[in-house]
């Protein structure tokens, strides 16, 4: 294998990086602040692309664009189902049985309301984009990776400056270190539980919506993508936001380069593996296991 | 240890009594001239309590909840498939199927009971995917176009209906001796409060992998006794995550951590079912899922907590006053505590 053949392996990971990041950022913040493994990620996923795929057929707006007004709607959307039904279940400094079976029972309606909606029929949102390539230094790049990419890195740039710039962001790293002293201060837990399922949603949604132009999906779409996110978010640590950018960053760099070793029926089987051992021996992600070797030294 | 020996017999009692009384007019069921397709429902439906059951020792009442039981159904099934088409007796190759998922909970059991509840619950949906993409590329299960057992002489539904039969049987005298048992108050510590259990004297890690090893067991006996009545299986079928969805969901719906609600919940279960994969092939798991979130907001004891409560507030509108001793409400455990 040549140079180039690495570089554009190399380039296709970090451009997968991105939207991976996109992707789980959304379960991040939600397990961060209510402390609940949001198992109906896949659900809302599927849901961002069908919205990516109704909106381009019915209307001359571009998907992409599309996909970026599903983050507003989804964002409505996550309150809505937080103020109907996420509310009512306990929640705990660990996650709670009740919220992860609401959650589970939540993504089954969702998934085969799709079906009934859609039918089991595969869909792909072709755009005028999705042929072209863009060729830099023996690199060839998709340029609609390009842009998911970007916009990817767009909507992480803008939810940094919403976590360190404002009340709310800090009001939402107080309450993922501890609940309880935030609770001290003054934060409203309800209300702050509130928002952040809905920035939590419209982050899964934007996500879908914006994989939805680069794969084909069935309402079955979104249940490989949500157990890549606990992959993530759990090599990242769970609860720390950059930790989850080094998470999609390990897991794409392995889906991309294990194509060299392992035949591609197997590749999903290779997440999987790597969510128990992540799960097993990097218990605080792997900021975790910095911050131990620092401890030791 | 007296006091221990002899926990609440009360919540035992009753169910035991209607699952004896159920039992007569089930072994005569070959007899009375149903039709065959009713006695086909009946025979699915006691695999289903008998899996049910099994996986409500793990999840109900060890409070472990595990998305990953299609693991074992589908070891069981293979395993017995691949000892009939041996030549082996059909009942020794259920066994060899259940001690091979036996075998396979371990190996499962003793990286992931390392992780607390909700965590070991999320590296189960883990290693049932990996489980079942790995077995859909193996060559030996017969990939996606399934394996096929071979059949010599006639087919009897009756002995069918016998073994699955006693299949729910078992899981249902194994669950009954477990719950009452000194190492069943183990597991409902462990649920409670993990670490007050350990310090009680209770080994949280070697009682979940027991329990783990025994649900299992049961569930690949069942698997096994339904690769042989269907005499074709295949490894997206077997090892599905819909599959394991199935074997929890019958749990919830029926009530977790008792004795009578697993049994209840796959019955519901297989009769929906059956009326609604004809009719709505698609409809039945967002029955289930809209049943699951009703569950969880509104009666976490499932349909015998449900039963209890509309039983409770009869015997006060009839008496007048708070009826006698009132069962315990088995809430959901709260998982990771």
């Amino acid at each position: 294998m040549g140079l180039a053949d690495l570089l554009n392996l190399l380039a296709s990971a970090v451009l997968l990086a991105g939207i991976y990041t996109t992707m789980s950022i959304g379960m991040t913040v939600i397990y961060g602040v209510m402390k609940m493994v949001n198992l109906a990620h896949a659900g809302f996923m599927m849901l961002g692309a069908y919205f990516a795929y109704e909106v381009s057929q019915r209307t001359p707006i571009d998907p992409l664009l599309a996909a970026v007004l599903a983050a507003p709607l989804f964002f409505l959307l996550g309150i809505a189902t937080y103020g109907s039904m996420v509310r009512r279940v306990p929640v705990a400094d660990v996650p709670t049985l009740p919220s992860l079976l609401l959650l589970f029972g939540l993504w089954l309606v969702l998934q085969n309301i799709g079906y009934a909606i859609w039918g089991a029929d595969d869909r792909s949102i072709l755009t005028p984009l999705t042929m072209a390539t863009f060729r830099f230094a023996g690199i060839t790049i998709p340029i609609i990776r390009l842009i998911v990419f970007g916009i990817a890195l767009f909507s992480l740039v803008s939810l940094h400056v919403l976590l360190t710039r404002t009340w709310f962001g800090r009001a939402v790293r107080a309450l993922t270190q501890n609940r309880e002293a935030g609770q001290l201060v003054g934060i409203d837990t309800q209300q702050m539980a509130m928002l952040t399922f809905g920035l939590g949603i419209a982050f899964t949604g934007l996500a879908g919506a914006l994989l939805a132009t680069l794969y084909s999906f069935t309402p079955d779409f979104g249940g490989s993508f949500m157990l890549r996110s606990f992959v993530i978010i759990v090599l990242g640590g769970l609860e720390s936001f950059a930790g989850v950018a080094i998470g999609a960053v390990i897991v794409a760099l392995i889906e991309t380069f294990s194509i060299l070793v392992v035949p591609a029926s197997y590749q999903l089987a290779i997440s999987f593996i790597l969510l128990v051992v992540a799960l097993l021996v990097l218990p605080g992600g792997i900021e975790g296991l910095l911050q131990r070797r620092r401890l030791v030294q | 240890m007296n006091a221990v020996a002899s926990p609440p017999a009360a919540t035992n009692r009753l169910p035991a009594g209607v699952a004896a009384l159920a039992l007569m007019p089930l072994l005569l069921v070959p007899y009375v001239g149903l039709p065959s397709n009713v006695i086909r429902l009946l025979l699915v439906t006691l695999l289903w309590v008998a899996m049910s059951l099994a996986w409500n020792l793990l999840g109900g009442v060890a409070g472990q909840v595990s998305f990953g039981f299609a693991v074992f159904y589908g070891l069981g099934a293979y395993t017995a498939a691949f000892a009939i088409n041996g030549g082996i007796n059909p009942y020794v190759a259920f066994a060899a199927g259940g001690l091979v998922a036996t075998l396979g909970s371990v190996l499962i059991g003793i990286p992931t009971f390392r992780l607390r509840g909700p965590y070991f619950a999320i590296a189960t949906i883990g290693v049932n995917e990996a489980v079942r993409i790995v077995m859909s590329n193996l060559e030996i299960t017969g990939g996606a176009s399934g394996y096929r057992l071979l059949m010599t002489g006639r087919f009897s539904q009756e002995e069918h209906y016998y073994t699955a039969l006693g299949m729910a049987l078992l899981a249902l005298l194994v669950s009954w001796y477990v719950m009452r048992s000194p190492f069943g108050l183990a597991l409902r510590a462990v649920r409670e409060d993990q670490d007050a259990a350990a310090d009680l004297g209770v080994h949280p890690f070697r009682c979940k992998l027991t329990v783990h090893a025994l649900s299992a067991f049961l569930t690949a006996m069942a698997g096994g006794a339904f690769a042989r009545y269907t005499t074709y299986i295949h490894p997206d079928g077997v090892f599905s995550f819909a599959t394991s969805i199935s074997i929890l969901l019958t749990s919830v719906i029926g009530g977790l951590g008792t004795l009578l609600g697993p049994v209840i919940g796959a019955v519901v279960y297989s009769i929906v079912q059956e009326e609604m994969v004809v009719n709505f092939p698609q409809f039945h798991l967002l029955l289930y899922g809209a049943l699951l979130i009703l569950i969880v907001l509104f009666e976490p004891g499932g349909l015998v907590g449900l039963a209890r409560r509309i039983a409770r507030g009869l015997r006060v509108r009839l008496t007048g006053r708070p009826g006698g001793p009132t069962v315990a409400r088995v809430p959901l455990p709260r998982v990771g505590s």
